[in-house]
């Protein structure tokens, strides 16, 4: 008997220490990673922007991504002179894969690190969940990567940089109809698990139809699937000229390598799931030509997309991702915005909570020239942007050098 | 403190819900059968709550009034109620890990449904669900009262006939029907009522994180709550209450941990992306070296012994 007792009091004095090492860090200054200070970013009186992104869980990814273009955005603000001679800080906190941990990232965000406004969350689903707690809390949110039919429709406070499905996607569709114009029959492929691809081949279908296409069939597979040997079996037989693939990096590669194995030889086009180097690794040379729609190209012409991709490819060593790029925009909007606001009245004396609306308003009336081409926010908040680009997989014989060659 | 409460008030009101969830799975478990159905039920009642609150009852503005969320919760605890009978009379003909199967099939059944269904809204799922408070903390004003009746009614319970009847279920359910209990009644019966309490806090939950989709109650949520009640204890609702609440908190725990400063980077590193495996650990040595849980009717009695001598 007594022996358990120990062991009991022995684990329940382990939770304990557990949950006072939580008290501690929160009575001290905020738990916050922050990054790297650059020279200037030290200074107690930088201005915090907050980054809430996913940087575990499967969605780890993109989030990681996302963050390495925001850290580049406040090192290369900051060394201009960030907001009139005030530095910006990033503070970064991990969202994981779920809604609970962006609600919870938000919170800490917007209460202890007193942000001025929010970048992220990763995943559309996380942001119908946590950015009605930026609406009510009147802090200015900025979608990074949420691509998903009404998210700035949330409130008055949100806004995204990454365009909506509907707009990138069909831009693929017009590109191999300039390769091929005598398409007719189309197979559209689908992860019928994410929502992403649901909403985007919501929108590739209409496209389709749109250009007096006939779409001979759709099939469902899951994120998690390996083997699709029937869905693919079932759309050949029905000989497309096109297929359309909705998923994420690891099951659409998968798909197109078990399309080309089973004899497909046409065109086929990849979702934005398929907008990470990743995809290689995965079906190798047999995804060579597969055209994707992306609202970045690192090629872009214009002097701060130069700085941003030299940046990048000194610090990682290869092209910068779209999402990176979108982060980075996401970042540059809000520093812009705030030298706006700084020239009309000077930001350091406002409230905080009269900075954060202030700073929305101007945020949507702004106009920025960022990697991602020239962008504008429509009065919900939604982006307006020029450019888009239909990029071409471009894999050696032997599979193991694969780019993205864009086409003009 | 306020900044403390508004920081962690999300937390706070997920704590609960946590214990709520321990306690629906603990139901089942007072009878011996080990169900992993209650996230099932959970998202059921989710979705019950989203779809009420966004299609059928439309307030236009202003806060949503807290009768309709009563309402939904009711109607997701009857219709979850009903489906438990349903689910229960089959599903709890089999034993052990057969039952375990079962139920994660059941789930599994649920998600695939609610993937493919247009009215929960495919993989994007149901957003824009109306708010009957300003701040998560205000949740504290349903979810602590239901906490509350539902520890009650638990602690009734296992004084009165049926909660014995349960014990002697999972005792040895062999001996329970030699001695006139009928083990099907009171299976099916315990498993409906964690059944009913999984859909109720389930219709809460829908409103508190504003969207509701296929991702929630999903079987990584069934391993978080078998931890908790596993590990908690699997004797007295105050095991599942306890370990629920710890290991809803866990995670957020860490990662203050892992925020720390001076910890070396692997260890902030597996701090922060092994809470898994820290889970599967905790469930391991929990079962070997505390089979009843942590907190065990004996702790109850010693104190009270010792009372009784001083």
């Amino acid at each position: 008997m007594k022996k358990t007792a120990v062991r009991t009091s022995a684990l329940f004095v382990a939770f304990a220490f557990l949950l006072s090492a939580c008290t501690q860090t929160n009575s001290g200054p905020a738990p916050t990673t922050t990054t790297n200070p650059s020279p200037t970013a030290g200074s107690s009186n930088a201005i915090p922007i907050g980054i809430a992104l996913a940087l575990t869980s499967n969605v780890a990814l993109l989030g990681q991504e996302g963050v390495a273009g925001a850290k580049i955005a406040e090192k290369y603000f900051n060394d201009k002179g960030g907001i009139d001679g005030t530095p910006i800080k990033l503070v970064i906190q991990d969202t994981g894969g779920e809604e609970a941990g962006a609600i919870n990232a938000f919170q800490t965000l917007i209460t202890q690190s007193q942000v001025v406004g929010i970048v992220g969350p990763t995943l559309s689903q996380q942001a119908f969940s946590a950015d009605p707690i930026a609406e009510r809390a009147k802090v200015p949110v900025l979608g990074a990567s949420n691509t998903a039919k009404g998210i700035p429709e949330i409130g008055d406070y949100v806004a995204r940089v990454s365009a909506p499905v509907a707009i990138v996607a069909p831009n693929s569709v017009k590109a191999a109809l300039k390769i091929n114009p005598n398409i007719k029959k189309v197979a559209v492929f689908y992860a019928q698990n994410d929502a992403f691809s649901k909403s985007e081949t919501g929108t590739f279908q209409e496209t389709v139809k749109e250009q007096g296409l006939d779409v001979v069939t759709v099939q469902k597979f899951q994120t998690t699937d390996t083997d699709f040997q029937t869905q693919a079996t079932n759309a050949i037989n029905l000989k497309p000229d096109l297929i359309i693939i909705s998923g994420l990096a690891t099951d659409g590669g998968n798909l197109v390598r078990q399309l080309r194995e089973l004899g497909y030889k046409n065109i086929i086009i990849g979702g934005n799931g398929f907008n990470t180097s990743s995809i290689f690794t995965v079906c190798k040379a047999l995804c060579d030509g597969v055209l994707v729609a992306q609202a970045y190209s690192p090629d872009h012409v214009n002097e701060i997309n130069k700085t941003f991709r030299t940046t990048y490819l000194n610090q990682y060593k290869k092209e910068p991702p779209q999402f990176s790029a979108q982060a980075f925009a996401a970042v540059q909007v809000y520093v812009e915005a705030l030298q706006a606001l700084d020239k009309k009245s000077e930001i350091s004396k406002l409230p905080l909570a009269q900075l954060r609306t202030e700073l929305n308003k101007q945020l949507l009336a702004g106009k920025y020239d960022t990697p991602l081409g020239e962008i504008a926010f429509t009065p919900v908040g939604d982006v307006i942007q020029k450019d888009f680009y239909v990029a071409q997989l471009k894999v050696d014989k032997d599979g193991n050098n694969g780019k993205f060659a864009f086409l003009k | 403190m306020a900044g403390f409460l508004s920081t962690y008030g999300f937390l706070i009101v997920s704590m609960v819900m946590g214990a709520l969830l321990g306690l629906s799975l603990y139901l089942p478990l007072m009878t011996g059968q080990l169900s992993l159905a209650s996230p099932g039920f959970y998202a059921l009642g989710g979705y019950i709550a989203a779809i009420l609150s966004t299609q059928v009852f439309k307030v236009s503005d202003g806060l949503y009034p807290i009768g309709l969320v009563l309402l939904e919760m009711s109607i997701a605890g009857v219709v979850s109620g009903v489906l438990g009978v349903l689910v229960g009379i089959p599903a709890l003909r089999l034993r052990g890990i057969y039952l375990a199967i079962a139920t994660i099939a059941f789930v599994e059944v649920l998600r695939v449904l609610s993937l493919n269904l247009d009215i929960t809204g495919g993989a994007v799922g149901i957003f824009g669900i109306p708010q009957p408070f300003l701040t998560p903390i205000e949740y504290l004003w349903i979810v602590i009262p239901l906490l509350l009746m539902s520890m009650v009614l638990l602690y009734r319970l296992e004084r009165i006939r049926l909660g014995r009847a349960f014990t002697a279920i999972r005792e040895d359910e062999l001996a329970a029907g030699a001695m006139g209990i009928d083990p099907t009644y009171y299976k099916v019966l315990a498993f409906t009522l964690g059944a009913i309490l999984a859909g109720v806090v389930g219709a809460v939950s829908a409103h508190f994180l504003n969207t509701w989709n296929a991702r929630q109650g999903t079987f990584d949520a069934s391993i978080v709550y078998l931890t908790s009640v596993l590990i908690g204890g699997t004797r007295t609702f105050v095991g599942p209450v306890l370990g629920g609440m710890v290991f809803t908190a866990l995670p957020e725990v860490l990662r203050a941990i892992a925020d720390t400063a001076g910890l070396p980077l692997w260890l902030a590193q597996f701090l922060r992306d092994g809470r898994l495996i820290i889970f599967g650990l905790l469930i391991v040595l929990g079962t070997i070296f505390f089979p009843q849980g942590l907190v065990t009717p004996d702790l109850f009695k010693r104190r009270k012994d010792r009372k009784s001598q001083s």
